[in-house]
């Protein structure tokens, strides 16, 4: 028997550090035949001729053609715009034209050097910057973009600038952030019992039937997809497992192999997906003493050549926008920018980092032009529970940042340490304060997802069924132990799959931080009421997802509360910065996270120590470049990514705070973790060199810049 | 032909001695524990021991192995030592997505070979090769630690 | 483009295939392997043949001679290097920050200068302690500094009968020394810049003074002419003459991306170096 405080060992860990979990890559099918993608070597243009040579007996090119008349030419994500096959011209350097298929890896590469394609090439426009320029005339529209959307309350903006005594300006910038999850993208496509069925590391696999099956004229039920154990996902496996899914299903309607696609590395790099470059323009009214009076906010993501799912990105980078912090008014203006650069799409955080890095810097650089120490500046705009929320909803919770303030505080010394370490000295400490709202944004929940759960019994088993995936942030574990604690009975008694569509319901995409929150909540509730039918051999219960009543959301105005329960956070680093050589030393991190209540305090502990980390990263050594359509950074040994011995061991903290809809009083994680390091890096950064910095990443070179 | 020992047994391979390691293992012997994780030897994933030695399988071809020792992942795990370190993963926590996981293991067993009671900075330094971007590592160093504590005379 | 890939048994053999055939010798594969490769479950491609020497015991081992110089064999890795007793400082020091631990048990020093990368690690220090090359093929031994032997980046002197035989460093020493690595990151890091310097000072006199730099051009640099204004000082005209062998120095390295950072921070190290050199009681390693 089991009890959810219990410390235990997650159910996966001996078979992965064994080597028995199974990749999509350690698949093996007799007649197995390989695919490897052909695309488009040039960031915008016509497709002239594509010559091909020679096929092999058994190797087949898949492109647009293959595609059936009752088909369409399209990868269904949230927007239908991204197309399986590029057909006619190319829109971003990497763009699938075709699939070549057959036995030999080695032969597939011969052939595809010797593919000859003729562009006729325009001009692409690559950076935000050039997009709002129209570089090379509009790809998209009239005005490039791509989505865009306002959020706004409290008295009009331009008035309350008006009688400012001052406006601070400033643009903070983003930079590209490659995924680098140690799994590279993979799928296989094959025919059993009839129905094609892939198999895919991915996290939605729901995502995945809905996209590609439009591409031969079916229906989702008439496709099968069976997620794979996955190595790491972040956001990089949520709608990008479609582009590789898509092209082998085509392939598998002619061919009727199975057939297996596995990017390598440098492929990866140069042809996945990436986090939204951003560049937050701030028009901040304050007073005479450095008050906020209104926050006059533009957002603008470089979307690249395909919406995709970047319209909910940047809402949820526009309901962020204001951080932590309650202006009195506000005005916030998104806008996703089209460009020739490979598609933005979803990384850990979803569109909030970005906000959430400019707002915490941009507050750190006011504090410091009055004089007042950050922490204490920002302290005095802290949200609380029931005040309005930038889409004029309100905080629901209890908002307990004062105490995880002390907390942190207390722990990494921070008070007599930035009295201490001078403004200049190359010792600095800095505070971020961060949150992230748990699930999809307002009923959507309800109104889009309506995610079920089944929980089966049979003899003394208990088996969950639904759509959430395990990716290695501790779903699997998590979802078990909350059934076996609710039942009282022993882990080991309860199932959980890898998902196979065609034998769990759909529980919504393993996403938004939602999975533990919403449908650890539905196993929650489906134990309880299991418990009624534990005297019978076989049971079934099923639960669905109700939204809590007098929380309104319009979705066409993006009015109402957006989020019932956000994680937030505090975060603190400490640098030391070489004169010589401007190497960063960190010589501590310390954090404090309500997440509402731990399910599994060694799985959070890891999520805590990872997702700070990969912030770290973001902020400082992973750069990735894009010129004139092409990534510059095409291996780990280019984009570095941290090793062991990059950052010191951390110190963390948790805050009981129980949220009344989630299981056991628990909220999302997974991508709160990631949201604040960044600034806390870059504000001890600052401190250290006496200087301001507006842009992520901060490498020694551009550390350079900045020295005074 | 090429002749070398993988976990005790002796191989023999006919093909190109350009052929990488790794796919001599994975793809001829079958043995998919060894993870590719980049293909050029920085990410640590398909680290295997060399006459006890921690390399990347991934850079070396298998005509540089002729009369070597090779040990992966299945060659270690059901050994005392093997047993000991992945029972230890398990406790601490070290295990995310697990990609990284069985080449972290070869390189903990490299270090706890030459240093059966290392610090913390040498367990850093021993899997500074082996890139994990999950877990920030914290997890898998305590990790090891306790391996070598609960190990103590395995090594 | 398959191409023929030999494995002798003896260097002797491995001078004969070279001669005969042309076929380039691949040692640990960290370079090559990588350059060539194809992708997961493809043979890398070489477009020349190739000669595995990773087996040649001749090709093996770190001496000390009577006279203080070591030499270094071609196939020695930068494990062994890194743990040799007796390895002078500015390479040992080097070589222990080159990759991370399975790269050096893999590469070799051979490789490394063979394949001329104006980041690589060991090329560096060994130019600072004038090293020098001995190269072999059937007939006979070559033997020349390795500041000449690597002639830029990617491009050395070997002729193509010949192989990489072994490295000498000559005797030496110094009352300071100085190694910095600034890597992409603190681990498993290729090379961002890299220093290494030396002074002798005798009698309040500079006696020696050597700086090395690299990931600054397409080659290490050393830049005798700047070392000669420090040279024959008095360790009180240090001051006087610092700015014009800083500027000399800079004019000598040419460094094409980063170049601000990469000047300013080579400008840095150097006069941090020699100054606080000058100014020290005893003889140490700087940091």
């Amino acid at each position: 028997m089991i009890r959810i405080d219990d410390r235990i060992k997650r159910v996966d860990a001996v078979s992965k550090a064994r080597g028995e979990a199974e990749y999509l890559s350690d698949l093996r099918r007799d007649g197995m035949l390989y695919a490897r993608m052909v695309r488009s070597t040039i960031p915008r243009g016509r497709i002239g001729n594509i010559e091909l040579p020679v096929l092999p007996e058994g190797y087949y090119f898949i492109s647009a053609k293959d595609i059936p008349e009752n088909g369409k030419n399209s990868l269904v994500m949230i927007a239908g715009d991204w197309r399986c096959f590029a057909e006619g011209d190319v829109r971003y350097v990497g763009e699938t034209i075709g699939l070549l298929v057959g036995k030999s890896r080695a032969v597939l590469k011969a052939l595809d050097d010797a593919i000859k394609i003729t562009y006729e090439e325009e001009e692409p426009c690559i950076s935000i910057d050039d997009s709002i320029a129209l570089k090379g005339g509009a790809i998209l529209g009239e005005d490039n973009v791509h989505c865009s959307l306002v959020s706004e309350k409290g008295e009009p903006v331009d008035d309350v600038l008006e009688r400012a005594d001052r406006i601070i300006e400033e643009t903070i910038e983003t930079g590209f952030q490659e995924h680098v999850h140690m799994e590279t993208n993979a799928a296989m496509c094959t025919i059993e019992d009839g129905k094609y069925t892939i198999y895919a590391s991915a996290q939605c696999p729901f995502y995945i039937r809905k996209s590609i099956c439009g591409l031969l004229g079916l229906t989702p039920d008439d496709i099968v997809v069976k997620q794979t154990t996955t190595g790491g996902a972040f956001g990089g496996k949520e709608h990008f497992p479609d582009v590789l899914a898509g092209p082998l299903l085509v392939a598998e309607s002619v061919i009727k192999k199975p057939i297996m696609l596995v990017f390598d590395r440098e492929e990866d790099m140069q042809f996945s997906v990436k986090r939204h470059p951003s560049k937050v323009v701030f028009r901040t009214g304050v007073d005479k003493d450095g008050n906020i009076l209104t926050s006059d906010i533009k957002v603008y993501y470089n979307v690249g050549a395909y919406l995709s799912s970047s319209y909910v990105v940047l809402q949820r980078g526009v309901f962020h926008a204001n951080g932590v912090y309650n202006f009195p008014s506000t005005r916030i203006r998104g806008y996703g920018m089209a460009t020739n650069t490979f598609p933005s799409d979803a990384f850990r955080g979803f569109g909030a980092p970005q906000t959430l890095f400019a707002i915490e810097t941009h507050m750190d650089h006011i504090a410091a032009q009055f004089g007042i120490d950050p922490v204490e500046y920002k302290k005095r705009y802290f949200l609380r529970q029931g005040d309005e929320t930038v889409t004029q909803g309100h905080i629901v919770e209890k908002v307990v940042l004062n105490e995880m303030l002390e907390q942190v505080a207390a722990k990494s010394d921070y008070y007599r340490k930035a009295a201490e370490y001078k403004r200049g000295s190359g010792r600095g400490i800095g505070m971020s304060f961060y949150n992230h709202g748990g699930a999809f944004t307002g009923n959507g929940e309800q109104a889009i997802i309506k995610a079920h759960l089944r929980l089966r019994k049979k003899g003394d088993k208990f088996t969950i069924l639904c759509g959430q995936t395990e990716m290695g942030q501790g779903f699997m574990t998590i979802l078990r132990k909350i059934v076996a604690a609710v039942l009282e009975t022993d882990i080991g008694n309860v199932l959980y799959y890898n998902p196979d569509t065609s034998l769990v319901p759909d529980s919504g995409p393993t996403a938004a931080s939602r999975s533990t929150m919403i449908v650890g909540r539905l196993a929650e509730e489906a134990a309880t009421l299991m418990k009624d039918h534990l005297d019978e051999d076989e049971a079934e219960v099923e639960t669905e997802y109700r939204h809590p009543e007098g929380h309104p959301w319009d979705q066409s105005t993006f009015k109402g509360d957006a989020y019932l329960g956000y994680g937030w956070g505090v975060c603190c680093v400490e640098v030391e910065v070489d004169p010589l050589t401007n190497e960063v030393k960190v010589d501590g991190i310390w954090s404090s996270h309500d997440i509402g209540k731990a399910i599994d305090e060694l799985i959070v502990h890891g999520q805590v120590n990872g997702g700070i980390i990969q912030s770290l990263g973001y902020a400082s050594m992973e750069k990735m470049e894009n010129r004139n359509g092409f990534f510059r950074q095409t291996s780990m040994s280019d984009y570095v990514i941290p090793t062991s011995m990059d950052f010191p061991r951390q110190e963390w903290g948790l805050v009981d705070n129980p949220y009344e809809w989630g299981p056991f009083g628990a909220k999302g994680m997974g991508e709160l973790v990631f949201n604040g390091a960044d600034a806390a890096y870059i504000d001890a950064l600052e401190r250290a060199l006496d200087t301001t910095i507006t842009k992520i990443p901060m490498p020694v070179e551009d550390i350079e810049g900045v020295r005074r | 032909m090429i002749e070398f020992k993988l976990n005790g047994k002796l191989v023999r391979f006919e093909g190109n001695p350009l052929t990488r390691l790794i796919d001599v293992i994975r793809e001829d012997l079958d043995l998919t524990g060894t993870k590719e994780g980049c293909g050029e030897g920085e990410c640590g994933a398909c680290s295997v021991l060399r006459n006890g030695k921690l390399v990347t399988s991934c850079i070396i071809p298998v005509g540089a192995v002729a009369g070597d020792e090779i040990i992966t992942i299945e060659g270690l795990r059901d050994t005392p030592q093997g047993q000991c370190i992945i029972d230890a993963f398990a406790e601490g926590g070290a295990v995310q997505c697990g990609f990284c996981i069985p080449g972290m293991v070869m390189a903990a067993q490299a270090l706890l070979l030459v240093n059966s009671d290392p610090d913390e900075d040498e367990v850093r330094a021993a899997i500074s090769g082996n890139i994990c971007r999950c877990t920030g590592y914290d997890l898998i160093v305590d990790s090891i630690l306790l391996a070598a504590k609960k190990g103590k005379g395995l090594w | 483009m398959v191409e023929k890939c030999y494995i002798p048994s003896s260097l002797e053999e491995a001078l004969k295939i070279r001669r005969e055939t042309g076929a380039r010798p691949l040692a640990g594969g960290s370079d090559l392997m990588v350059q060539y490769k194809q992708g997961i479950g493809i043979t890398p491609a070489f477009p020349f043949p190739v000669m595995i020497i990773s087996k040649l015991e001749e090709l093996r081992g770190i001496r000390q001679k009577d006279d203080g110089s070591v030499e270094i064999m071609a196939l020695a890795t930068p494990d062994e290097i890194s743990q040799c007793p007796f390895m002078p400082w500015h390479v040992k020091n080097a070589a222990s920050r080159m990759g991370a631990i399975a790269l050096r048990n893999t590469a070799t020093i051979g490789g490394n200068i063979g394949n001329a990368s104006p980041k690589g690690d060991l090329p560096q220090p060994l130019i600072l302690l004038d090293a020098e090359i001995v190269l072999r093929n059937c007939d006979e031994e070559r033997i020349m500094p390795l500041d000449e032997f690597i002639l830029g980046s990617k491009k050395t002197a070997l002729r193509d009968d010949e192989i990489i035989y072994k490295i000498i460093i000559p005797p030496v020493s110094y009352s300071y020394a100085y190694y910095r690595k600034i890597g992409t990151r603190k681990a498993n890091a290729i090379s961002k810049l890299s220093l290494s310097s030396l002074i002798t000072i005798e009698e309040g006199v500079i006696t020696d003074f050597r700086a090395a730099s690299g990931a600054a051009g397409p080659k290490v640099i050393r830049s005798r002419e700047s070392e000669n204004i420090l040279k024959g000082k008095r360790i009180d005209e240090v001051q006087d003459v610092l700015p014009s062998f800083l500027d000399s120095w800079n004019d000598a390295i040419s460094p094409h991306a980063m170049p601000q950072y990469r000047r300013n921070t080579t400008r840095r190290m150097l006069e941090h170096f020699i100054l606080t050199a000058a100014g020290m009681p005893e003889n140490q390693i700087i940091e």
